[in-house]
């Protein structure tokens, strides 16, 4: 079941601002719902795996800088920190 | 002059020095001109690509080395980053945002002498099945233009269905290179998750996703993935295909081979146009001398939910990054504080990713991880685990790549779940890590048709070999536009 | 019962380039945002590439710490939003499928206390925020990514500890083992942080964040106890919270209850596979380990007759044990660590004395050969050590420039010898019934030749003369 209030923890969980959460409720609710199909698959047994490399092919530990002075193709720089809102 | 031939048509014509690039270049951007209006595959086009071609061509005449591409125009879809060339992603967030470097791909084919004419159009940040979803209006199918070109890479497959470019690089993340490739008539090619580099590529579902090329023929395909696959260290993820030739014995054809149908894939709801048209493939497949028989992979009743499910977590993770403080759109940080200014910021999302965020929130969260995250990770690896099995009896898997014929702009946008369905062909492919090949096969009623083979981890070559025999099998009418 | 764990975090200061990208680890001598790249920057389609030292490093911190090392380890996201993360997702490790941070399960001992690792784990370190404006009133917060990326160690201890004394023993002894090991350089400014919780007589545990040095961790834990006993014999109830320390006020103060709306989603980084680390690799990290500090302090002890306090001022000291196995022969070894751990210690106390002193292990070989065959009084070597840190100058032309040879010419000495004998007619009576005495006249010689007479040769000669 997914109410209004939910959709509001999560967005705000998530940094978005959402001017009408109502119209949201309607079409995550039923995105969610379709989800509810996972139940029947009967994996609780499975395990989770991933890709795995030997150690040898990481990275080798030497320091490249990077050819360009990249903060200057950024946003908000004035000089040299970046600039980002104040905390409350 | 002749813009429907394919890649490896083109270079030989300019080895033969029958066109120059700069010609067939200048040539191509006429067509963009005189078509996009309609179609708007292209979000931004690349005025200097005429010069770069010339430049090729200079190379050609002296006999200097000439990459493999000899200026060919290429189309890359918006999220691939292109040094100092505007990656938007088709989104507000990142309208202004200049990529500082080039994706791998990208330094690749600029290697083997490749031309860029543009960026094109996708659903915003690869979200989406149509190109709908673009903050900078659709894409329309060459085909009949009141119908969806498919997506998200739908300005890749408009740009090559419709000729403006010889070939387009599209990212598959559920779909996304096949089922564009099928709704308008082109070749689109999934690899092997790790087989091509994602750096540069913008993250959507970063555990699954691939770029993937949109080429006219089978043989353009090969010819895409020998420049661009292989080990890169700028990504963890890639996988040693050991330098192999896609292209060479393209022709070894299907004699002998066994291939599955996935009865999960040709059920109720796929249209009878669809269902017929890969009766038809089969039996074509089976003249050449492949064997066909069904296979049930029942977790695929499953797949497109633990899809969703796994692709909107790493989504709301993979586009946190996107708070307007270090790169996006014009938004001055004065006078707020942080929370709601990153909140206001994220506004200029579409309303579909929004959407996909709130869901990427909810389903990895305290209290629903166990419901819906961690199930969706099971029913993937279960997937995996039962097509493994298939692939030992197996040489390959044969589908619809969409149970649907092309849908009108706008039929299905308002009805998630139906939207979400279209995908139920193509999921199992990229929650497994196999490659898989949309290919042209018929077209009814005037709208394409595309069938979908699938083969075993790194068995891209051969996937190829069976793609282009059953390429050879048909021959479509060209595209009305 | 006082219950104290601690969060440490330590940055691999000695690597060369950061966790996922090949900026420079060390982030301290560059101009603000000089050292940065797509990657550490989470600039959009970059994608991290993990650094191999660091997870050999990682594995031989937690072999250092008595932990049990995987063969297979994986990396998470820890999702939230803050200025200081480029990707607003920090890269770090977990064990939610099974054990798979760089290190678990391990101890060390503090004193006769042993405090049990939870974990070890290798993960990134965020950006540098500095506040414009003063606090009440901050009107932009200013970011420095140099940092971002920086290969961090988080070293978990279960709440073993039952008293600051404690905690700040055994960061100490982290310090010194990290050191020793070579992986990093806790003397650099934001080297080692570390994160405390306390708890008092099976109480809630209450986190303490935000603490600047070890000093200070010291003095939080103290005053959080203080305060939780204070609560506890009031009967007033101690919230389990997170609480942060003010510097200036010198109190821990509740946080805001904004880390409530917190839920981190870990899962699975799909951009970095599980990577095997297997046995045959882990055997040879192993081998290839430095000797341990106690083990060090083990051989100084049995092997060189160093009394026990020398051997441990020496062996959990880089600087110290390096000069001293580089110097050391079987004669020497025993004055050698007399003289590192007496007269130098004082000269190169500090992070810019040692970078800027000369002194090298030829010096100190040279000086301990020299004070014991007697060529230079002891005195005379403190005053050698001060010129040699601070020139670097051969032994020899220090000794000859400031004229700290000992007087050994014979007939030198006898003058000097027979001046003392006339002046001290009672000391020399007292000196030939009782020879014990006789030091007071030894000494008397050495202060008419400030110290430089040769002690044996002075003995010997006086003797002579007495008889």
């Amino acid at each position: 079941m997914v109410t209004e209030e939910e959709i509001e923890r999560v967005s705000k969980l998530m940094k978005i601002d959402v001017d009408d959460h109502k119209e949201y409720v309607d079409k995550v609710h039923t995105m969610i719902d379709y989800f509810d199909i996972l139940d029947s698959a009967g994996v609780e047994s499975e395990e989770i795996s991933m890709q795995e490399i030997p150690i040898s092919n990481l990275r080798e530990d030497k320091y490249i800088p990077f050819d360009e002075k990249l903060i200057k193709k950024l946003n908000n720089y004035k000089g040299t920190y970046v600039r980002a809102p104040k905390m409350s | 002059m002749n813009l429907k031939i394919s890649a490896l048509e083109f270079v030989q014509e300019v080895k033969n020095g029958n066109i120059s690039a700069e010609d067939f270049v200048a040539k191509t951007l006429e067509r963009i001109q005189s078509v996009d209006d309609k179609l708007h595959a292209f979000l931004h086009v690349n005025e200097k690509a005429v010069d770069q071609a010339h430049e090729i061509d200079k190379k050609v005449k002296s006999g200097d080395r000439v990459g493999a591409c000899f200026g060919m125009p290429i189309s890359i879809k918006d999220n691939i980053c292109i040094k100092d060339s505007k990656t938007t992603c088709a989104s507000k967030m990142l309208e202004n945002f200049v990529a500082p470097y080039d994706a791998t791909v990208i330094t690749k084919l600029k290697e083997q002498d490749a031309v860029f004419v543009g960026k094109v159009n996708l659903d915003e940040f690869a979200m989406g099945l149509t190109t709908e979803f673009s903050a900078f209006g659709p894409s329309k199918n060459p085909w009949n233009t009141e119908y969806v070109p498919g997506g998200s890479s739908g300005g890749s497959a408009v740009s090559v269905s419709a000729f403006e470019c010889i070939a387009s690089l599209g990212s598959d993340t559920g779909g996304s290179v096949r089922n564009p490739a099928s709704f308008c008539s082109t070749v689109g090619y999934k690899p092997t998750y790790g087989l091509i580099s994602r750096y540069g590529l913008i993250s959507y579902a970063n555990s699954i996703e691939q770029i993937g090329p949109l080429t006219r023929t089978v043989k353009d395909t090969a010819f895409m993935l020998n420049i661009i696959s292989g080990l890169d260290s700028n990504d963890n993820t890639t996988v040693d295909n050991k330098n192999e030739d896609y292209l060479s014995e393209i022709d070894s054809g299907v004699e002998g081979k066994k291939i599955g149908i996935i009865t999960e894939m040709i059920e109720e709801g796929t249209d009878p146009a669809v269902l017929s048209a890969t009766k038809d493939a089969i039996s074509k497949l089976e003249n050449l001398g492949a064997t066909c028989e069904e296979i049930s992979l029942d977790m695929v009743k499953y797949s497109v939910a633990a899809y969703y499910t796994i692709t909107a977590t790493e989504a709301g993770s993979n586009l946190a990054r996107y708070d307007n403080i270090r790169y996006g759109y014009d938004f001055p940080v004065e006078g707020y504080e942080f929370n709601s200014y990153i909140a206001k910021a994220r506004r200029n999302f579409g309303p579909e990713v929004t959407r996909r965020m709130i869901i990427g929130g909810f389903v990895p969260s305290t209290g629903h991880a166990g419901k819906y995250f961690l199930k969706a990770l099971k029913v993937k690896s279960k997937l995996t685990r039962d097509i493994n099995e298939a692939f030992k009896k197996f040489d390959l898997l044969i589908a619809p790549t969409v149970p649907i014929l092309p849908f009108k702009m706008g039929e299905k946008i308002d009805d998630p779940i139906a939207l979400f369905l279209v995908d139920i062909n193509t999921v199992t492919a990229n929650l497994t890590g196999k490659p898989a090949i949309s290919v042209p096969f018929t077209i009814s009623n005037g709208l394409p048709i595309g069938i979908q083979l699938l083969a075993d981890s790194m068995q891209d070559k051969s996937l190829l070999q069976a793609a282009h025999a059953l390429e050879q099998t048909v021959s479509l009418p060209e595209v009305p536009i | 019962m006082t219950k104290i764990g601690l969060e440490i975090h330590c940055q691999l200061t000695n690597l060369e380039s950061k966790l996922f990208c090949s900026c420079k680890a060390n982030y301290r001598e560059f101009e603000i945002n000089e050292n940065i790249c797509p990657v550490c920057m989470g600039l959009p389609g970059s994608l991290p590439r993990l650094n191999q030292e660091a997870v050999k490093k990682g594995t031989m911190i937690a072999m250092a710490l008595n932990c049990i090392t995987p063969e297979k380890i994986a990396f998470f996201r820890k999702n939230y939003f803050y200025p200081d993360l480029p990707k607003n997702f920090q890269i770090t490790q977990l064990n939610l499928y099974g054990d798979t941070s760089i290190g678990g399960a391990g101890s060390i001992t503090v004193g006769d206390k042993k405090i049990r690792i939870t974990r070890i784990q290798l993960e990134e370190d965020p950006g540098r925020l500095i506040y414009e404006g003063s606090s009440s009133k901050n009107l932009i917060t200013l970011v420095d990514y140099n940092r971002a990326g920086t290969p961090l160690v988080e070293i978990v201890t279960e709440p073993d500890f039952e008293n600051p004394r404690q905690v700040r023993d055994f960061l100490n002894i982290l310090s010194d083992l990290l050191e020793n090991l070579g992986v990093s350089d806790p003397s650099l400014e934001g080297a080692m942080r570390a994160d405390a919780n306390v708890s008092i007589e099976g109480g809630k545990k209450v986190e303490i964040k935000n603490i600047g040095s070890f000093h200070d961790l010291e003095k939080a834990v103290h005053f959080e106890i203080t305060r939780q006993e204070s609560l506890y014999s009031r009967d007033i109830e101690i919230i389990q919270e997170t609480r942060h320390w003010d510097d200036k006020r010198k109190i821990t103060i509740s946080s805001r209850s904004k880390e409530e709306e917190l839920d981190y989603r870990y899962f699975l980084e799909g951009d970095i596979p599980w990577v095997r680390i297997d046995s045959k690799t882990q055997e040879k990290l192993k081998s290839k380990m430095p000797e341990s500090i106690s083990s060090k302090k083990e051989r100084y002890i049995s092997k060189y007759d160093i009394p026990t306090q020398v051997a441990d001022v020496l062996s959990s000291d880089k600087f110290y044990s390096d000069l001293f196995e580089e110097s050391y022969t079987e004669a020497n070894a025993k004055e050698i660590a007399n003289i590192i751990t007496t007269d130098l210690m004082g000269l190169v106390d500090t992070r810019e004395k040692r970078e800027e002193s000369k002194i090298t292990a030829a010096h100190l070989s040279d000086l301990a050969n020299s004070i014991q065959s007697g060529k230079i009084s002891r005195n005379s070597a403190k005053n050698a050590l001060y010129e040699i840190v601070k020139t670097g100058k051969d032994l020899s032309q220090v000794m000859s420039e400031l004229d700290l040879g000992n007087v050994s010419d014979e007939s030198e000495l006898l003058g000097i010898i027979q001046e003392v004998v006339s002046e001290e007619p009672q000391a020399v009576e007292q000196a030939k019934s009782n020879p014990q005495t006789i030091n007071y006249l030894v000494g008397k010689v050495m202060q008419k030749t400030k110290g430089k007479a040769d002690p044996k040769l002075t003995l010997e000669l006086l003797k002579k003369q007495i008889e």
